[in-house]
């Protein structure tokens, strides 16, 4: 008898446990998509700000100084690029981690070969009808976003002893230097808020498989409790 | 001494004063932008261009309208106004008429050649150049590989071959030595209008020196705030300014060696002119800085109209004209962006 109630005990336990496990995995999946949410809210407001930045500019400076007709077309690597690697979540599954090596900083300073010829290849296939569309319409962002990516560049690197947050400047200045060298102050505000979308859509992929992670340990741990 | 213009200038130049005069009573008025700026749509602005002088030239756009439509349609109403008083005009107004456009063709030089520089087809430059700017041989500009070759092979045929002796090189064109070009052109076209509009005499010599001036000092400050934490020395930047101006020459001396915008506030409200548009601004500032420049300028240009017999009524004209298109470019771009809370942020009323 006191054995049929420690194991009735046990089993109590074990179920609380279960719960507090699936409680846990339902709270981490809800904060994922309440992340999630806010940072596309984010994203709407600092695009809406960026577009209206730019406009602003192209007020300020003149549409023949601003238009899609002299971005650069020349071959060249971006200077920020985007780095997916596998993270392990448990030893079952691993999810993708995504993060954002912006201006050719010192971690990716001396980027390999393979890297570089995966990037320009994409670069090589824009073409002049989705160029032209860019600082015109504010309809197709992914657009813009391959132009702030497209940048000559440098090999940058902290051995030199340049802070990195001149180097940023420096690389910010050339990614613009396609309007002029002596831009209005407004497209240098567009220039970031547009940086900070680009950051903004990295932190959103990576809070997305977070959240789709949880969602299937929920439903696996749901799963269970039927079965 | 001027006052005895009233006895000639209408000989060769009532006609035309009265067209410009004409034209000046079609600007869109307070009620138009008040209308325009509650537009939910660029139709409902084409539908209320429609009423206006623009009607014409917007009428057979097909839906849906795009910003750069609206603005490109607006321009040619402009550039047919011009044609016709340029070809209606005699000595020296007709040169007065042309040295107004001169700015636009130092822009259209600089868009073909920084676009032929990013290897980008010229069909494609040329759609963006701005019409009033056009001359037969811009299309030869994208062979030049430097700027000596710019001058020798297109523009020693072009009135703007005398503004290029400060830029000959032989160095390759890259994106410095363009901007270097743009700025040092526009300089020297400045300065020629001025001397033009001193030797004209008179009403035009003292409402143009006032509003070119006005240009220049403006000049001054855009290039000193766009260079500040830019590659630009300050000796190159101080080279950039023109050598006129209620600037010139102390208010240079000290712009050239400002590194942020309050020290550029700290020069200008030196100036009783320009105390009261920095006064508008909050310190660290400089986004309504253009705003405030656009409607001291648009008062400059209406004070123009109170005066008769001077050719400063044409250049203020199109001065006004473009701030309108300006104005309904700034309207556009925040409704097609539904951001209508935004749209007095540039608008410049003009009556």
């Amino acid at each position: 008898m006191m054995e049929d109630q420690e194991e009735k005990g046990n089993a109590e336990n074990g179920i609380g446990r279960q719960k507090q496990v699936k409680d846990e995995y339902l709270l981490q999946f809800l904060d994922s998509l309440d992340g999630y949410l806010t940072l596309l809210d984010s994203l709407s407001s600092t695009l809406s700000q960026g577009w209206l930045e730019l406009a602003s500019a192209r007020h300020a400076m003149g549409a023949s100084r601003i238009n899609g007709a002299l971005l650069d077309l020349k071959v060249h690597a971006a200077a920020t690029s985007l780095k997916v690697s596998e993270q392990d979540v448990d030893s079952m599954e691993s999810q993708p981690c995504f993060t954002l090596c912006k201006w050719a900083s010192s971690d990716n300073g001396e980027r390999s070969s393979g890297e570089e010829k995966s990037l320009s290849p994409q670069l090589r296939h824009r073409n002049n009808s989705q160029l032209s569309g860019i600082i015109s319409s504010p309809v197709s962002f992914s657009h813009f976003f391959n132009f702030f990516l497209s940048c000559e560049e440098e090999k940058v690197s902290t051995r030199t002893g340049t802070p990195l947050i001149l180097v940023d400047q420096q690389q910010r200045q050339k990614s613009l230097s396609v309007f002029g060298v002596l831009v209005s102050p407004k497209l240098r505000s567009a220039q970031l808020s547009f940086e900070r979308a680009l950051e903004t859509l990295v932190e959103i992929a990576n809070l997305h498989t977070t959240m789709l992670s949880m969602f299937e340990q929920v439903h696996k741990e749901l799963e269970n409790t039927n079965g | 001494m001027y006052g005895f213009e009233a006895m000639t200038f209408n000989i060769h130049g009532g006609y035309l004063e009265a067209i410009v005069r004409g034209y000046r009573a079609g600007l869109l008025t307070a009620a138009d932008y008040n209308n325009l700026c509650q537009c939910e749509t660029l139709d409902d602005i084409k539908m209320h261009l429609s009423a206006t002088e623009y009607g014409p030239y917007l009428q057979n756009e097909p839906s849906p309208l795009h910003t750069t439509t609206i603005v490109e349609k607006c321009t040619l109403k402009l550039v047919d106004e011009y044609k016709h008083m340029l070809c209606q005009a005699t000595e020296p107004l007709s040169t007065f008429l042309e040295y107004i456009t001169y700015g636009h063709m130092i822009d259209n030089v600089v868009l073909i050649v920084t676009g032929t520089l990013h290897e980008r087809d010229v069909q494609e430059l040329l759609e963006k150049c701005h019409p009033l700017g056009m001359f037969d041989s811009i299309a030869t500009l994208a062979v030049a590989q430097n700027m000596r070759e710019l001058y020798r092979l297109v523009l020693v045929d072009t009135p703007l071959a005398p503004y290029f002796s400060e830029c000959i090189t032989s160095e390759d064109l890259d994106d410095m030595n363009i901007e270097i070009m743009r700025n040092t052109l526009y300089k020297a076209y400045l300065e020629d209008f001025y001397k033009f509009c001193q030797k004209l005499g008179g009403a035009t010599a003292e409402i143009m020196s006032d509003l070119l001036a006005f240009e220049a000092d403006r000049r001054a400050v855009n290039i000193t705030i766009n260079s500040i934490g830019t590659e630009l020395t300050r000796d190159d930047r101080r080279k950039l300014y023109s050598n006129f101006g209620l600037l010139y020459p102390y208010g240079h001396e000290e712009l050239a060696v400002c590194e942020d915008i309050d020290q550029v506030r700290g020069v200008m409200e030196k100036y009783p002119p320009y105390q009261s548009i920095f006064s508008k601004l909050s310190y660290g500032e400089s986004q309504m800085l253009d705003k405030a420049f656009y409607e001291e300028e648009v008062k400059r240009l209406c004070l123009a109209f109170e005066q008769q017999f001077h050719y400063g009524v044409f250049f203020a004209y199109m001065r006004l004209r473009e701030q309108e298109i300006r104005n309904l470019m700034w309207i556009s771009e925040c409704v097609a962006q539904n951001q209508k809370s935004r749209v007095h942020d540039s608008v410049v009323f003009i009556f």
